[in-house]
């Protein structure tokens, strides 16, 4: 049986279609084939295989997160969509691109800086993390205040439905209501219910100017008051993102250089980035009007920088989450109203594991709160011993979430923790018409089983 | 069930003068914005969620269609009974519950009219960005059935791009919440396929929109042009430059004459074509980017350039493209606005196209259109009164239609398919795209009884009808 599913596919694609399945495993699970077809039509053919057969399939873009989600009730087959990898149009005057799912973001955003344009997509890794994946999982960065979810970008839609059938939706106009809006439905929709191959995006110019102040604050809480403020003001930014020392702790050599002056050494202590880009007379205006607030509303010291050390700031908060999450015993992102998030942050701030507290990453503008727990060096992962704690902590953040009508998503967390949770959380009272989509979609539940919300 | 029974059980649930039923009274019922026609059996005017419920339960039982009515003022026929079908009218249902200033957002009911919500919340320093040009008579619940859009749309996305959270009534009259007042929420998006689904997935009866502040300044521009193609080459020019204003409009020479014969909106009066571009932001950036925009104008050809800051000034720059559909009554009796979209760069050649269609059928088009994004609006004038006028008239929509699709675009950038589109559904989608839309309506209404008949082609003949130009409102 171990080889036969690779077998299969060999004979369906031809050898050099199929990959060996190591450093493929979705949660603990050794696929029994990793298959990476050349084209749409391939990827069609392995559909129709799979959804004939029953054989469950995890479609892949760069592998950044997929981690993300329940674990899988079974995982046959990884479709790796790497090679679906083309910029089909881009019309720099029409603001507009189409491109394969496969595609980077890296290289998506090099391609469209030739228009000097750019797709307003943030991930982490952007030099793996692909655009069909951005969209499956649905999420932003640390722009999401101003730019919104990669929802908000997507004006149309190329998908294989599960049994290979070829569907799209929208088109590569800016504006659009010609039939329901799918694009909607499978951005966010984790793969479940078909393979995106294609998308189209309403674009942005590049603004000419970019610049980040970054602030320190006697605590977390006096930085996210503040900006709140600051928010609310004409000085607004496109993002701000509140660090608690733990998570300041890693920053990169680049940003620990900018940010020497800010005086970072004391333990609570938390660190601000205000995101600014425009043109660069109103940006120094805004920096100017925001350094000033900041310090009024309490900042230790502001420190002011432009261009590409601005670039790369913005870099580093939208990279950061991935790159602490492996050291951490668990990471959960909690959603709520923009009001709630100082309170958020502050209750959940006390929530521990084994004594220790959560790290932070704030955005009081969006309403997201990441809390990263640290593992302790002598833990043993998986001992029945260190479950409960990490369930606990769970427990009550979520509880904490939902007093704030917000929810908690866990993505990060020890494999027997998650073998026992849900880490989308409480299903909503929607959960029904969600359940009625996917069967629809996908009635022998071939796509990423289990791995989304209720058990989808 | 027989209808007596199932009439008196809609007066039971929202009392008897809540239910309109002689057919004498139906009548204005019969119409919204578009050239369709449909008597309802009954209109109901529910006062809560409760009530709807109630309402749609008690239909779903005795296999009663069901369908929503906002203000009436869609224009693809959305809100028209399907045949022994009742209305579910939220007029009474029209209070602003909420604006949250510190989250900015509102909390709405559905007869909500869109332009008291944004009065409303403009008394805090916030605002409700999508504007459509009905906004003085259109609802809220009509606006996420449509996802409207609007002049302003450009900068900020249409309606589904503010919509946070929806309470649906479902088909069986089961309540369920879509979405939240948070930003992101888990599960599939449903708020945001909701929006856009022109009343065929459930009722929305309470509304959570984002709402915006008011930027430090505004300055509009007016631009008059020799021609709609060099108006065209200043739109491309103003992008090049790397801005996206808050709003480009475009009205042309036809309707330049329509505005002025009723309202001296200060138009030279061989205008070929009149471009409005609006900025927002702080001062520094409206200053410096209003100088390359100001710049952009004249060297593409503008003959007059006029700018405003000041409220009253802008409003005055506006009157003309706010009153111009409501002003081509002054020249036909009645119009058929027609709403292709198409690439930006496009616009100039699609509206030759357009033009030839005109002249083909010897139908005058007058075009008043959101330019910055492909958004066109042929309206073609006609008189009802003359024997196979509305037959032409369709006709040459169909074409103008197909010309949009040719040129990369599609049928509808904001006033959806309705009734009016939906046998041109298969020139932008296939078979099986339509099918897969179809699932997701039959996962929400497995009965297919709310607003049936929309949307999906069936063959039937479009028997279009007539509205006067000027639909009674100052638009
Ligand atoms: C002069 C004029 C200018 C216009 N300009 C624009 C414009 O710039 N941009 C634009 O987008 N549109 C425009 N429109 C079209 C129209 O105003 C919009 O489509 C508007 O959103 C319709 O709102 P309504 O309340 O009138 O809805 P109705 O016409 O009453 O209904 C429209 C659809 O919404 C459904 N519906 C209503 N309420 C609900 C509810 N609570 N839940 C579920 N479904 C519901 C109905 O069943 C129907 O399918 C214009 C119309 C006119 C007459």
């Amino acid at each position: 049986m171990e080889s036969s599913l690779g077998d299969r596919l060999e004979q369906l694609l031809g050898g050099s279609a199929v990959l060996p399945v190591d450093g493929y495993e979705v949660d603990g699970l050794t696929p029994q084939a990793v298959v990476r077809p050349a084209d749409r039509l391939q990827v069609s053919e392995v559909l129709r295989w799979a959804s004939v057969e029953r054989v469950s399939v995890l479609p892949r873009g760069g592998g950044t997160r997929t981690g993300l989600g329940n674990v899988p009730r079974t995982a046959d087959v990884v479709l790796d969509l790497g090679r679906l990898d083309r910029l089909l149009d881009y019309q720099p005057a029409d603001m507009t691109a189409t491109v394969e799912a496969g595609v980077t973001l890296a290289s998506l955003q090099e391609q469209l800086a030739s228009g000097r344009e750019f797709v307003p997509l943030e991930a982490a890794l952007p030099s793996r993390s692909t655009v069909g994946g951005i969209l499956s999982v649905g999420t932003g960065g640390p722009l999401s205040h101003a730019y919104g979810l990669p929802r908000e970008w997507l004006i149309g839609i190329g998908v294989l439905s599960p049994s290979g059938v070829a569907t799209k939706a929208g088109g590569k106009v800016v504006k659009n209501v010609t039939g329901y809006d799918l694009n909607k439905l499978y951005t966010g929709s984790l793969g479940t219910l078909g393979v995106i191959v294609e998308a189209s995006f309403k674009l942005l110019p590049i603004d000419p100017h970019s610049g980040t102040l970054l602030a320190s604050f006697p605590s977390i809480a006096a930085s996210l008051s503040a900006g709140r403020k600051l928010l609310h003001s004409q000085a607004a930014p496109m993002g701000f993102h509140s660090i608690s020392t733990g998570v300041s702790r890693r920053l990169q050599d680049s940003v620990q250089a900018a940010s020497q002056d800010l005086g970072l050494g004391d333990e609570e202590t938390a660190l601000s980035f205000a995101f600014f880009s425009g043109r660069a007379k109103a940006t120094r205006r805004r920096m100017e009007e925001a350094a000033a607030l900041l310090l009024a509303e309490g900042a230790n010291a502001v420190q002011r920088i432009e261009n590409s050390a601005a670039k790369g700031m913005l870099r580093w908060i939208t990279d950061a989450p991935s790159e602490i999450s492996p050291s951490s015993a668990l990471v959960i992102k909690v959603s709520v109203q923009s009001k709630s998030a100082a309170r958020t942050s502050a209750e959940c701030g006390d929530i521990l594991i084994s004594g220790e507290k959560p790290d932070q990453m704030a955005d009081p503008g969006f309403g997201s709160i990441r809390l990263f727990w640290p593992r302790l060096p002598d833990e043993q992962t998986g001992s029945a011993d260190n479950e409960q704690p990490v369930l606990d902590a769970v427990q009550q953040t979520r509880q904490i979430a939902n007093r704030y009508g917000g929810s908690a998503v866990v993505e990060y967390c020890p494999l027997p923790v998650k073998r026992q949770i849900d880490v989308w959380g409480d299903a909503p009272d929607s959960l029904a018409v969600m359940r009625n989509i996917k069967d629809r979609f996908d009635p022998s539940g071939i796509l990423n089983p289990g791995r989304f919300l209720g058990g989808i | 069930m027989e209808f007596k029974r199932f009439l008196k059980g809609l007066q039971g649930i929202v009392g008897e003068e809540n239910v309109v039923h002689h057919s004498d009274d139906l009548l204005v019922f019969e119409y919204d914005g578009s050239v369709d026609r449909g008597l309802p059996e009954a209109v109901v005017f529910p006062a809560d969620t409760q009530e709807v419920s109630q309402v749609i339960a008690l239909a779903h039982e005795a296999g009663v269609p069901v369908v929503g009515r906002g203000s009436g003022t869609g224009l693809s026929g959305g809100a028209i009974a399907p045949p022994g079908g009742i209305q579910v009218a939220f007029t009474r249902m029209n209070r602003i519950l909420e604006v949250d200033t510190e989250n900015r957002l509102a909390l709405v009911e559905p007869g909500v009219i869109n332009l008291d919500l944004d009065t409303h919340a403009r008394k805090s320093g916030l605002r409700y960005a999508p504007d459509p040009s009905s906004q003085k008579a259109c609802s809220l619940g009509g606006n996420i059935a449509e996802n409207a859009g609007g002049p302003h749309c450009l900068a900020y996305g249409t309606t589904t791009n503010h919509v946070l959270g929806l309470e649906v009534v479902l088909e069986d009259g089961k309540v369920v919440n879509l979405g939240s007042l948070a930003r992101e929420t888990v599960g599939y998006d449903l708020r945001g396929v909701f929006t856009g689904s022109e009343g065929t997935f459930g009722l929305a009866t309470k509304i959570a929109v984002r709402l915006l502040p008011v930027p430090e300044a505004v300055r509009t521009f007016l631009g008059i042009f020799p021609d709609v193609e060099t108006a065209c080459t200043a739109v491309s020019a103003v992008i090049e430059h790397g801005i996206v204003p808050a709003a480009l409009e475009m009205i042309d020479a036809l309707t330049i004459q329509a505005v002025q014969k009723v309202n001296d909106a200060g138009y030279p009066d061989d205008a070929g074509a009149v471009l409005l571009i609006e900025l927002e932001g702080l001062q520094d950036e409206v200053d410096e980017i209003g100088e390359e925009v100001e710049a952009a104008l004249w060297e593409t050809g503008a003959t007059q350039v006029r700018t405003a800051e000041a409220a009253e000034e802008r409003e005055q720059l506006w009157v003309g493209r706010k009153g111009a559909l409501g002003a081509l009554g002054s020249i036909a009796p009645n119009y058929y606005l027609v709403d292709g979209v198409v690439p930006r760069t496009q616009l100039a050649q699609v509206l030759g196209q357009v033009t030839e269609v005109g002249r083909k059928y010897n139908i005058p088009i007058a075009n008043v259109f959101h330019a910055g994004d492909g958004n066109l609006h042929p309206c073609l004038l006609f008189d009802e009164r003359q024997p196979g006028a509305l037959e032409k008239i369709v006709e040459a929509g169909a074409e103008v239609m197909r010309i949009c699709v040719d040129a990369g675009g599609t049928l509808t950038g904001e006033h959806g398919v309705g009734l009016e589109k939906k046998e041109q559904m298969p020139l932008v989608f296939s078979e099986d795209d339509m099918a897969a839309m179809v699932l997701v309506r039959d996962a929400f209404a497995p009965d297919n009884s709310l607003n049936p008949g929309k949307i999906f082609p069936d063959g039937e003949k479009h028997t279009p009808h007539a509205h006067p130009a000027s639909p009674g409102m100052t638009i």
